[in-house]
């Protein structure tokens, strides 16, 4: 499945330095190769890379891949507006902390979408996360310079983080009670109203529920318009889940009212809480399609297998769905660009 | 080892004995405790400086003991320790290792033959390797050694080899090591004799560390050591501790102990020099292993393991410890290589060695012999003749396919069973019936053990022969082939949730059943056409074919749709298509219990769902594809795949929107998600409370005089009280209690341990921590399926299969010289530019040339490389030299395998032939790795002055083209005497020349040069050392690369030296000084002083100026000699006098001084006298002074 893994595919083939050949992209399509949301991702991993060596055929339905050394530094890229900031962003999250400097990326281009978990979400789930396996300092941050929603896009993204030279392992076995709610509103107008009708569904469960009004005026709001939510809970084992809503670019789609709209956002926080699974080496929620390929990918790459055991819930607990705990031996991975003095 | 409390012998309590030892505790004991007491001031604080300086060595001393704590990753079973035994030849090797195999085992050993394995004890076996006198076997040694016996001849001392070795572990992590002392009953005197001992012992002290042990074996009795003396060192072997090393904790390896050929012989018969196919066997040690990754064998090169299979322990330990030593059936000897253990078992076969079977009987017949000399089969002969139908047609030629005799090659390398699938592929459909019998006959001779698998594939074949092409066939192989664990076991847990179920599910059952049998009926294109319906199709399809071979093992083809399995898996499929149909809002009691069997049936299904089918997407491409009058093939677009294989790349879920989060009910679901909702009983606030009542509760409050009693019996009549908690699994109650009794613990030694808690301890905790979770997590899962989780564990008996192997390795078989597979890191197969920080070692007598080929020993590989030195300067750059420093380290940069930074390496210049001096040539360790290289050379490019101005000139000969005077505009240039300048324009004519601005003016003798910095490049030389392929008797020989300096020698060149370089006699011309001119004008307005003197020569005096000489007449002669006389005489009488009155002077000066003495003395106690007598009046004065004041106050 070609171009569903696309990302997958290369990055953990920079990650473990198999090349890599990726047939038949859309070989069959009336559009066939690759798209420009994709050629750009490849750039950007040419970018932070030294001696990688990519070859794309005549019509670009065949990828070779050749991993060099993940470099990290000073990176500035465009990012395609087909996709959001988030789709690049997910890949080099999993890439900064084996590069062999301080990674310092500007990327550009569209940071809130409906298809894409927007930089907000990442900022506050995975960041923490990251925090969980042993990347922390001053250095790991993503900052949202300027704000940019679909189609025009003109974000802007600052995502630094530091080096690593080995990631500690990790137990998310409990994902514990949430503690509290907070959220960023991004709208100019109807934030409140946004605010106001997500609050009333979440204040069932919880009275400690903050939300924040995200105002990006002038050039920092970017080329065209937009709203959105985003929502994270937090628990008091510090694992974080969270659910955004974007609207619909203008003319696009059925016209929602921001009632409506925050409403839409609480729900699917509370769906995400009664997904919520329990893993304990990545981070995946609930077992679907995507996460799946993922799973196989690292066997190809890595030959690690899961230990993928079903948690019964208990008689009387009112915890949502089932719960997947999800074990793993890790390769021994550690940084090998990193200098050592 | 576990540390073990021995037993301690009772003291007496009561008798003479326990009284007279109490009496001198007493005596002893008092006066020592109250040392403090009674002498305070010895021990109060002196010096606070010196306190301080005191306190900071302690610590010192305390932290330097402290190494960084690893994860503990020793598995419960071990493997064998690595005992290498070292020695220069004739020290005496081969017999220690037969003394102590006597000693551990009681067997004999003739020849030591590679690796020996024995069990030693009741928790420990022993592998003894013997390492020859070849550089190679001793770097690949000290890589998987445990323990080194050093073995050391007394009577020589200490060899080159010793430290050469001790080096060598010194770089690739120091295993332990033991001196064993020989021949040390050569000498007669005793006093020598233990001189000697001493001398070797420190000198060995100062190599290892101070206080290493250093083993003494005095002499042989009937050609072997002394009992004792063996059965001690055994004693200390058994009893050695080892420290984990972090290059053999995060690789695994394996030092083979046997070697089998599996190539066919028939490919070795027509091709004497293919590719082998090898199993290697051995321990695997290390870390964990995984299937299909690549590993390095040492002296060969890098491989991809083909298939790893665990194998029954040949040497295990004893099952049940007892009590007791070992008895003999347990002391086991497994030694392969040496013969020993004439039954050897593999995966599939036992063999047996017979030590006279080894010729070859060869048929006498001449046509047989031609034969056998054959090379090509009939067949492949026919294949190869062409015929031509007409003339002046194209010959015909049988089709081929190469891609199908590729893979027979493959098959038939490893196993004959393999080959018949091949033939099966080149037959056509409606010859199969007659193949099939051959074939099963084929199979039927093969060997028992297989039994299970060759009925599995006449299902197989039964099943193909519907409508499946030979492709998919070979598919269900592998599958059936790889996953037999899996299969089996998913049956079984399946098996046991599918009863439950089946009876809700029935109805739609039986729907998909149909369906699935009508699909398998009508074959590939009944397949297709329920493609679309479901996302999941393609799992479908492959869970399918798994089943079928599930089935077949379960033994009944025919019924096989009735399995439970398939069962499971429609029932799935329909709930995931039920999903879609139904609403919500009908009712939930139902939906919710569908959910809950829905999951239910999903666990087992989960992990089968994610790995079970991978091939499954590119054989279907190959199947859909439908040829169209046999030449071009219809291209068509297919939804369902389309569905797939574009979906968005998005790592969001989708989640379906099947809650309806405005229903209480279904709010209610997630309630306890929150920390408003419900806490699990032993984290709830209120029973937290409790505990801490039952923990603090005692106590009287002081001031009031009363007392608080803990509520204890709280607990229990609350639970009496309620009777739905089982009261009879007492498991939960005296889980519940230690629970509670560790967290207690806990809480107490937060509270009053917490001093001496530092960083260390807690690092070292969680580690600890982490290493006792690892070791439980896959504890109680099947080996089978728990390989395949975390790969081969270490100390498991594993074969690994390797194939494309050189024919060399074979053929050049020599089991003295030890074969290691050493696992690679993910990485660790590629090649870059490695970054190095590098010493010439102090006993190697020469120092290094950059880019001459060297012999690096990095990680499990020695390579042959041509490094390039460099060193750092100030500002960051790496400036390239030319030889490496005498006693400085410096940088390297090779082209060589990616190896972790940090890794230590060292280098040979060769590894043939034994030189005198010292063979290793520098040692360090790995900095970092890179794609490209950022060593740079100094280049100074040269040029003259043709024209000069004031400050500017124009220059030439520095550069050739106006464009290369254009990339250095700016850049800054210098002459020899050191005026600075910039180079600024270039010129028209002549081509490279250019202007240039100076500080200063130059001559037309200036030379200007510009300092710049080259890049060097790193030449791309990656040769690995193939020490293993050389013939028996020759693989110490191997040479790779040579210097050039080497080639030189070899071919008698000698450099021509440069001409100018020569020496020749310095010829100094004279120089000529013109003459000061100094204006007329000039001279006029000097003074006299400094005006030129215009003095002439005087010229000749003419005669008339010229004085005549005086001639005396005798008498004046004689008046003039009386006078010299007599003031001769003067002279010499005033002489004299002068030097009397010089002496009456000095005698009177002095005189004079000790008169000067006495006085000065005289006037200075004069001068005392008076001014006491003032001072004193002084005082007085004062005295009165004050006695007046006071009178009159």
């Amino acid at each position: 499945v070609a171009s569903l893994c696309f990302r997958q595919r290369l990055v953990l083939s920079t990650l473990s330095r198999k090349r890599e050949k990726i047939l038949n992209i859309r070989s069959k399509d009336d559009n066939p190769g690759l798209r420009d949301f994709e050629a750009s991702f490849v750039r950007l991993l040419d970018k932070v890379t030294n001696g990688t060596r990519i070859e794309i055929n005549q019509t670009g339905t065949v990828l070779f891949y050749q991993p060099g050394l993940l470099y990290g530094g000073s990176v500035e890229h465009e990012c395609n507006v087909q996709r959001s900031i988030g789709y690049y962003l997910e890949a080099l999250l999993m890439l900064a902390p084996f590069g062999k400097t301080l990674l310092r990326a500007v990327l550009k281009g569209v940071t809130n979408d409906p298809t894409d978990p927007s930089v907000d979400l990442l900022k506050v789930t995975a960041i923490p996360l990251m925090k969980k396996f042993g990347i922390d300092g001053a250095g790991l941050e993503i900052k949202v310079l300027k704000r940019g929603m679909t189609p025009a896009g003109g974000g802007e993204v600052l995502f630094t983080c530091p080096v690593r030279r080995s990631m500690k392992p990790v137990q998310l076995t409990e994902p514990g009670k949430i503690k509290r709610i907070r959220g960023t509103a991004i709208s100019l107008q109807m934030a409140n109203r946004i605010v106001d009708s997500a609050r009333s569904i979440l204040n069932k469960f919880i009275p400690d529920i903050y939300i924040y009004t995200d105002h990006m005026k002038g050039a920092s709001s970017g080329k065209s318009a937009g709203f959105g939510l985003t929502l994270v809970a937090e628990t008091v084992n510090g694992t974080f889940l969270g659910a955004e809503v974007m609207s619909t670019p203008q003319g696009q789609g059925d016209p929602v009212l921001p009632e409506d709209f925050g409403r839409n956002c609480a729900k699917l926080l509370l769906e995400e809480v009664y997904r919520v699974s329990i893993t304990k080496h990545t981070f995946v929620s609930g077992v679907d399609r995507y996460v799946i390929e993922f799973l196989r990918h690292i066997r190809d790459f890595f030959q690690i297998m899961f230990k993928i055991e079903q948690q019964k819930p208990g008689e009387d607990e009112q915890k949502g769905g089932e719960k997947v705990l999800m074990t793993c031996v890790g390769a021994g991975y550690s940084n090998i660009s990193k200098t050592i003095k | 080892m576990e540390k073990k409390e021995q037993k301690r012998h009772q003291h007496k309590h009561s008798g003479p004995k326990a009284q007279k030892k109490n009496r001198k505790k007493e005596q002893v004991t008092e006066p020592e405790q109250d040392e403090r007491k009674r002498n305070p001031r010895a021990f109060s604080v002196q010096s606070a400086v010196r306190m301080a300086k005191t306190f900071h060595r302690a610590q010192d001393i305390k932290t330097k003991k402290h190494h960084i704590p690893l994860v503990d990753r020793t598995p419960l079973e071990p493997p064998p320790v690595v005992v290498v035994v070292m020695g220069p030849p004739k020290v005496g090797k081969s017999t220690l290792i037969r003394c102590l195999i006597k000693n551990y085992t009681r067997q004999k050993l003739s020849d030591i033959c590679g690796p020996v394995t024995i069990v030693s004890g009741k928790k420990r076996r022993l592998t003894f390797i013997e390492c020859n006198n070849d550089i190679n076997s001793m770097i690949d040694l000290a890589k998987v050694a445990d323990l080194v016996l050093m073995l050391i001849d007394a009577s020589f001392g200490f060899e080159m080899e010793t430290f050469e070795f001790l080096n060598i572990c010194q770089v690739h992590g120091f295993p332990r090591v033991m001196g064993v002392l020989t021949h040390l009953d050569t000498f007669k005197n005793n006093k020598t004799l233990s001189k000697t001992k001493k001398r070797l012992k420190h000198r060995f002290w100062t190599e290892v560390y101070q206080g290493a042990k250093l083993f003494y074996l005095s002499g042989m009795v009937y050609g072997e050591y002394q009992t004792q003396e063996v059965k001690n060192l055994g004693r200390f072997i058994s009893v050695m501790k080892f420290r984990p090393l972090v290059w053999r904790t995060s690789h695994p390896y394996v030092v083979a102990d046997r070697m089998e050929d599996l190539t066919d012989p028939e490919a070795i018969r027509l091709n004497p020099k293919c590719d082998r196919t090898v199993s290697l066997y051995g321990y695997l040690r290390g870390t964990f292993l995984k299937n299909k990754c690549q590993v390095h064998i040492p002296g060969v090169g890098d491989f991809s393991v083909a298939d790893v299979s665990f194998l029954p322990d040949p040497c295990p330990l004893p099952e049940v410890i007892k009590k007791r030593a070992l008895n003999v059936k347990e002391r086991l000897l497994y030694a392969p290589m040496a013969g020993v253990g004439g039954l050897v078992y593999d995966k599939d076969a036992v063999y047996i060695d017979m030590p006279s079977g080894h010729e070859e009987v060869r048929p006498t017949t001449e046509l047989v012999q031609s034969l056998i000399g054959t090379q090509a089969t009939l067949d492949a002969k026919m294949a190869a003749s062409k015929v031509s139908l007409f003339t002046g047609t194209a010959a015909l030629t049988p089709e081929e396919n190469p891609m199908e005799s590729r893979e027979w090659d493959e098959r038939a390398q490893r196993e004959r069973r393999r080959a018949v699938f091949a033939d099966e592929d080149e037959d056509d459909d409606g010859e199969q019936e007659s193949d099939e019998e051959e074939d099963e006959e084929e199979e039927d001779e093969e060997d028992e053990d297989e039994e299970g698998v060759t009925t599995l594939k006449k299902h197989d074949k039964k099943a193909a022969e519907t409508a499946a092409p030979p492709v998919k066939k070979q598919k269900f192989e592998e599958m059936s082939m790889e996953m037999p664990a899996f299969a089996d076991s998913d049956d079984e847990l399946e098996k046991i949730e599918g009863e439950e179920t089946e009876e809700d599910e029935s109805e739609e059952e039986e729907e998909e059943g149909d369906e699935e049998k009508e699909e398998m009926e009508k074959g590939e294109p009944a397949k297709r056409s329920s493609g679309p319906d479901s996302g999941l199709c393609s799992e479908e399809d492959d869970e399918d074919e798994e089943d079928d071979s599930d089935m077949d093992e379960d033994g009944d083809g025919t019924m096989g749709y009735e399995t439970p399995l398939l069962n499971m898996l429609n029932v799935f499929c329909v709930c995931v298509y039920i999903e879609g149909a139904l609403r919500w809002k009908e009712d939930l009691a139902q939906k919710a219990t569908k959910a809950y069997l829905r999951h239910q049936l999903a666990a087992p299904n989960l992990r089968k769902l994610v790995y079970g089918t991978v091939t499954g997407d590119e054989e279907e491409d190959s199947n859909d594809e439908e040829e169209l009058g046999g030449l071009f093939k219809v291209s068509r677009p297919e939804k369902s795949k389309k569905v797939r294989a574009d979906a968005m790349d998005c790592s969001r879920f989708q989640p379906d929107n099947s809650h309806d989060w405005d229903q209480e009910e279904v709010r209610s679901s997630i309630r306890d998600c929150f920390v408003t909702g419900k806490w699990e009983e032993d984290k709830d606030a209120a029973t937290l409370l409790k505990e801490d009542d039952e923990l603090y509760g005692d106590f009287e409050d002081m001031e009031t005089g009363q007392v608080h009693k803990a509520k204890t019996g709280n607990k229990d009549q609350a639970e009496e009280e309620a009777p739905q908690v089982k009261l009879d699994d007492d498991e939960v109650q005296k889980n519940k209690r230690l629970e509670k009794k560790r967290r207690l613990k806990e809480r107490f030694d937060a509270q009053y341990d917490d001093g001496d808690a530092t960083y260390f301890d807690d690092l070292k905790e969680e580690m600890q921590k982490q290493a006792e979770m690892n070791r439980q997590e896959f504890e109680d899962v099947d080996d089978e399926i728990r390989v395949q989780y975390e790969g081969f564990r270490p100390g498991m008996y594993v074969r690994v299969e390797i194939p494309a192997l050189p024919c060399e390795f074979v053929t050049n078989f020599d089991p003295h010289y030890p074969i290691i597979l050493g696992g690679l890191g993910p990485s660790e197969g590629n090649v870059g530019y490695l970054q190095m920080r590098l010493k010439k070692h102090r006993w190697h007598n020469r120092i290094l040339k950059t880019r001459d080929p060297l012999i690096l020993s990095l990680g499990w590989r020695r390579f042959q490389t041509m490094p390039l030195y460099y060193i750092e300067d100030h500002n960051g750059r790496h400036r390239l030299l030319k030889y490496t420093p005498e006693h400085m380290h410096c940088g390297a940069t090779i082209w060589g395998p990616i190896t972790p930074q940090g890794t230590g390496f060292l280098a040979v210049q060769t590894v043939g032939g034994i030189k005198a001096s010292f063979r290793i040539a520098a040692t360090g360790v790995v900095l970092d790795l890179d794609k490209s290289v950022t060593i740079v050379k100094k280049l100074k490019l040269i040029g003259y002055p043709y024209k000069i101005f004031k400050n500017t000139c124009f220059i030439q000969g520095m550069f050739n083209t106006v464009l290369e005077v254009a990339k250095f505009e700016g850049a800054s240039i210098r002459t020899v005497s050191g005026i600075k300048g910039q180079i600024k324009k270039a010129l028209r004519t002549p081509l490279g020349a250019f202007r240039a601005t100076f500080e200063d003016r130059l001559l037309m003798s200036d030379i200007v040069f510009l300092r710049s910095w080259y890049p060097a490049s790193v030449p791309q030389l990656y040769n690995p050392v193939t020490s293993l392929l050389m013939p028996v008797g020759q693989k110490d020989t191997w040479a790779g690369m040579r210097t050039l300096g080497q080639l030189k020698h070899d071919l008698g060149i000698r450099n021509k030296p440069n001409q100018d370089s020569l020496y020749k006699p310095v010829v100094r011309q004279v120089r000529h000084f013109n003459p000061l001119h100094v204006p007329k004008e000039l001279q006029k307005a000097l003074p006299f002083k400094n005006k030129p003197k215009q003095m002439q020569a005087k010229g000749k005096t003419p005669r008339d100026l010229q004085r005549p000489a005086v001639v005396r007449e005798p008498h004046e002669k004689k008046v003039a000699a009386l006078l010299d006389a007599l003031s001769s005489v003067y002279a010499y009488k005033n002489k004299k006098a002068r030097a009397e009155q010089h002496a009456k002077h000095k005698e009177f000066l002095q005189q004079k001084e000790k008169q000067d003495a006495e006085r000065q003395k005289r006037l200075k106690e004069e001068r005392k006298k008076t001014y006491r007598a003032m001072g004193q009046k002084e005082k007085k004065k004062l005295k009165s002074s004050l006695k007046g004041a006071s009178k009159n106050n």
